[in-house]
C-alpha cells in the first residue's frame, strides 16, 4: 500500500503539472480538494484520465469520483481494490 | 441611432435557410442523431449535423475545387441568405464580422498525415480562424473591415456587439455579422475528455440532464441605421435594443454557481435598452444541458427576473451546441421567434430539480415584442443581446482620441515569478506565464488594477496547448486524451485567464485575424471608448511558437513566433 501510495503521488505530481514538488511535499491523508492541494474540476478529470491510463480504472461519472479523490489514501485504496492492470 | 435588422440567415442541423429552420421549429422536429459525416471513433455520442457532405455543400454553393474549411461553407450559406434577405451588396462601407475558434481546424485534422509528406499544403493557411473568414467574405464581394472575434461559445454574439458599436461610430454603413462553426474532431474530442456529452438527446434544463450534443452551423444577421435602410427600401424584420459582454472571471471551463457574469451581462443589456426586466418576453437561454451550465444560468435568471420569469426555452435539444457559431444562429430563432409569434420549444424536457427554472416545453404562439438571447463561452466569457420588434434609440459616438499609456514588450523570464506564483503557473506554458506576467506588469506600472476592457490579439492563438491536443488524437486515435491542453486550446485562453487571475468582470474579448489581429482589438477599443462604454483597456497581443506547427508551416515558408505584448489604452 505505502509504495502504491508513492507511486500515485509521483504520477499526480506529473499528471498535474506540480512541477516544483516532490512526493514528500504531498500528504497521503490531506484532502486533495479544496484545502491542500487546492485542485479544481479539471483537475478531477485529469485524475479520471490518471486512474484509466495507469491502473485500468474506468469512472464515468465524474460525481462518482467524490469520494474515491477525497485523499491519495483513498485513490491508493480504491486503485488496489479495483485496478485491472 | 436605431439599428434595423433587414437579412437573417442560418444553417444548422435543422435547416439549411431560415424557411427550414422556422418548419422545423414549428414541428419541434429535432436535428440531433447519429453521426454521418464527422468520422470520428466517438459514434455513440449524437451530434446535430448540418445534413449535407462538404461536396453537397459545395455543389449547393456553385464553389469549384478551391479549398475551403466546412466552417466557411456553412457560413457563405447563411451569409449569402442574410444578404439576400437584405438585398445588401457588401461595399466599402460594409463590415463582416464573423466569429469561430474551430476556423479550419477540420482541414487540419484531414491532411495532418499529408503535411508531414510535403502534400496539401494549400490548405495550411486556412487553420487560421481568420482566414476561414476571408475565404467566406471573398465569395461576397468587398468589405471595408472584416473581423474574427474568437471567444469560444460567445464568439457570434460578440460579432454582433461589435457590428453594432462600429455601426453607432460611424465606422461602417451596414454589418454582416454573426459567426460560423463546423464539427472537427478536435473540439468533439476536447468536450469529451470534460466529460460533459451526453449519450442521449440532451435535456436542457432537464433534472435528469447529463451534458451537451454538439452541433454546428452558422448564423448571421444584416444591421444598419434605421434611416438608411427605410431610404433603400429594406424590410425591417426587428432592432438591437441593447447588449453586453462581461466576464465571469470564475474557471475556465466552470461557470460560478451564483451565476455572476451572466447576471452582469443581461443587467447591463437591458440598462442598455432602458428596458426593465418585466419588459422581456422571451429569453433564448444558452441552456447547454451541462449540470453546471443549466444551475449556473437559471441561478442568473433568477437573480435578475425574481418569480415572474418570461418565457426561457433552449433551443440546443434541436440544433445541439453550435459552440462560437450559437449566438449568431439563436439571434437568427429569436427574430423568426418574434416575426411569427412563437415561443420555441426546449425539447426533451422532463423534470426540474431546486434551482433550476423550468423552460416552455413545447412551441405555443404569443406575441415576442422583446427578446433577449444569452451565449456564454469558456473563460465565463458572457454575452447578452436584446431584440425589439419597436425602434430603440441608441447613443452615438463623441470622439475622443485614444492614448497608449503603457507598453510592456518584452517580460525577463527571472522576473515572471513576481507576477505569477507557481500555482497559478502551473497549468500554463512558458509564453501564457509571460504574457501573464506582462499584463499585470502594465496594470502595476499603470496602477488600475481593474481596467474596463480586456483583449488579446492572436494570430494563431494557443497554439502549444492545441498542438498538443492534436497530435494526442491523431497518435491516439481519440483514446487517453487530457482536458488540460483542450481547455487551454481555445484563443481567448488568454483574455480569460488574466480575468480569472484579477477577477476582474468587465468586457473581455480576442481577436484573430492573422496580421490585423491587433488593429481589431483596438477597433474594438476606440469604438467602445468614442461610445463612453469603456474608459481604459487592457490589449494584449499573444502568440507563441511551437515546433509542431513550424515544421507544416515551413512547407509554405511560414513560422511561428513568441509575442507577448501588453499596452494599456486611455482615452
Amino acid at each position: 500500500m505505502e509504495e502504491l501510495i508513492e507511486q500515485l503521488k509521483q504520477q499526480i505530481i506529473e499528471a498535474l503539472n506540480f512541477e516544483d514538488m516532490t512526493p514528500a511535499d504531498i500528504d497521503a491523508n490531506a484532502p486533495l480538494f479544496g484545502e491542500g492541494l487546492g485542485l479544481d474540476s479539471i483537475d478531477a478529470l485529469e485524475l479520471i484520465m490518471l486512474l484509466d491510463r495507469e491502473y485500468g480504472i474506468k469512472l464515468a461519472d465524474p460525481k462518482s469520483g467524490k469520494e474515491v479523490f477525497r485523499s491519495v489514501r483513498s485513490m491508493a485504496e480504491y486503485i488496489q481494490k479495483n485496478r485491472t492492470k | 441611432m436605431r439599428i434595423a435588422i433587414t437579412g437573417i440567415g442560418a444553417v444548422s442541423a435543422i435547416g439549411l435557410n431560415c424557411t427550414q429552420t422556422l418548419d422545423a421549429l414549428l414541428k419541434e422536429r429535432s436535428g440531433i442523431g447519429a453521426m454521418r459525416y464527422l468520422g470520428s471513433a466517438h459514434t455513440d455520442l449524437p451530434v446535430g449535423e448540418v445534413p449535407c457532405s462538404n461536396e453537397e455543400l459545395r455543389q449547393q454553393l456553385s464553389l469549384g475545387n478551391e479549398p475551403m474549411p466546412r466552417t466557411s461553407l456553412l457560413g457563405l450559406m447563411a451569409a449569402r441568405e442574410a444578404l439576400t434577405m437584405a438585398s445588401l451588396r457588401p461595399s466599402k462601407a460594409t463590415a463582416f464580422i464573423s466569429g469561430t475558434t474551430v476556423g479550419g481546424m477540420d482541414l487540419t485534422e484531414q491532411h495532418w498525415a499529408d503535411y508531414k509528406e510535403g502534400k496539401a499544403t494549400e490548405n495550411i493557411r486556412l487553420h487560421e480562424a481568420g482566414e476561414s473568414t476571408n475565404a467566406i467574405a471573398k465569395h461576397l464581394g468587398e468589405f471595408g473591415f472584416i473581423g474574427t472575434p474568437s471567444t469560444a461559445c460567445s464568439s457570434a454574439l460578440n460579432s454582433i456587439i461589435l457590428g453594432a458599436n462600429l455601426l453607432r461610430t460611424g465606422q461602417a454603413k451596414q454589418a454582416l455579422v454573426g459567426g460560423s462553426e463546423s464539427l472537427s474532431l478536435f473540439h468533439f474530442n476536447g468536450f469529451n475528455t470534460l466529460m460533459i456529452l451526453d449519450s442521449k438527446p440532451c435535456r436542457p434544463f432537464d433534472a435528469d440532464r447529463h451534458g451537451l450534443n454538439l452541433g454546428e452551423g452558422a448564423g448571421y444577421i444584416v444591421i444598419e441605421d434605421e434611416k438608411a435602410a427605410i431610404q433603400r427600401g429594406a424590410t425591417i424584420l426587428g432592432y438591437i435594443a441593447g447588449y453586453a459582454n462581461t466576464c465571469d472571471a470564475f474557471h475556465q471551463t466552470a461557470s460560478s454557481e451564483n451565476g455572476e457574469g451572466a447576471y452582469l451581462a443581461m443587467s447591463k443589456a437591458l440598462e442598455m435598452a432602458h428596458l426593465q426586466p418585466n419588459d422581456i418576453d422571451y429569453v433564448n437561454a444558452h441552456g447547454t444541458a451541462t449540470p453546471n451550465n443549466d444551475l449556473s444560468e437559471s441561478a442568473a435568471l433568477k437573480r435578475l427576473f425574481g418569480d415572474s420569469l418570461p418565457f426561457i426555452s433552449s433551443t440546443k435539444a434541436f440544433t445541439g451546441h453550435t459552440t462560437s457559431a450559437s449566438g449568431g444562429l439563436e439571434t437568427v430563432i429569436c427574430l423568426l421567434a418574434m416575426q411569427h409569434h412563437l415561443v420555441p420549444a426546449n425539447l426533451h424536457w422532463n423534470k426540474t430539480e431546486e434551482g433550476l427554472v423550468i423552460p416552455t416545453t413545447h412551441t405555443i404562439q404569443s406575441n415576442l415584442h422583446h427578446i433577449l438571447c444569452n451565449a456564454f463561452g469558456f473563460g465565463g466569457n458572457e454575452s447578452s443581446l436584446i431584440l425589439s420588434d419597436t425602434a430603440v434609440d441608441l447613443s452615438e459616438a463623441n470622439y475622443s482620441p485614444v492614448q497608449v499609456k503603457v507598453t510592456i514588450d518584452q517580460i525577463d523570464d527571472t522576473d515572471i515569478s513576481q507576477y505569477v506564483s507557481p500555482a497559478e503557473a502551473r497549468r500554463m506554458t512558458p509564453q501564457m506565464r509571460r504574457i501573464v506576467a506582462a499584463a499585470k506588469k502594465a496594470l502595476n506600472e499603470v496602477g488600475i488594477p481593474q481596467p474596463d476592457a480586456i483583449i488579446c490579439a492572436s494570430q494563431w492563438g494557443c497554439m502549444l496547448q492545441s498542438m498538443r491536443f492534436l497530435q494526442d488524437m491523431v497518435e491516439t486515435d481519440e483514446q487517453q486524451l487530457k482536458p488540460t491542453p483542450f481547455m487551454q486550446s481555445t484563443h481567448n485562453t488568454i483574455a480569460s485567464l488574466i480575468a480569472i487571475l484579477t477577477g476582474n468582470h468587465g468586457y473581455n474579448s480576442t481577436y484573430s485575424q492573422g496580421k490585423q489581429s491587433l488593429q481589431c482589438a483596438i477597433t474594438d477599443v476606440e469604438a467602445q471608448m468614442n461610445l463612453g462604454m469603456i474608459h481604459n483597456a487592457l490589449v494584449l497581443e499573444f502568440d507563441e511558437q511551437v515546433e509542431a506547427w513550424d515544421n507544416v508551416l515551413q512547407l509554405i515558408n511560414d513560422r511561428t513566433t513568441n509575442i507577448a505584448k501588453a499596452y494599456f489604452l486611455t482615452c
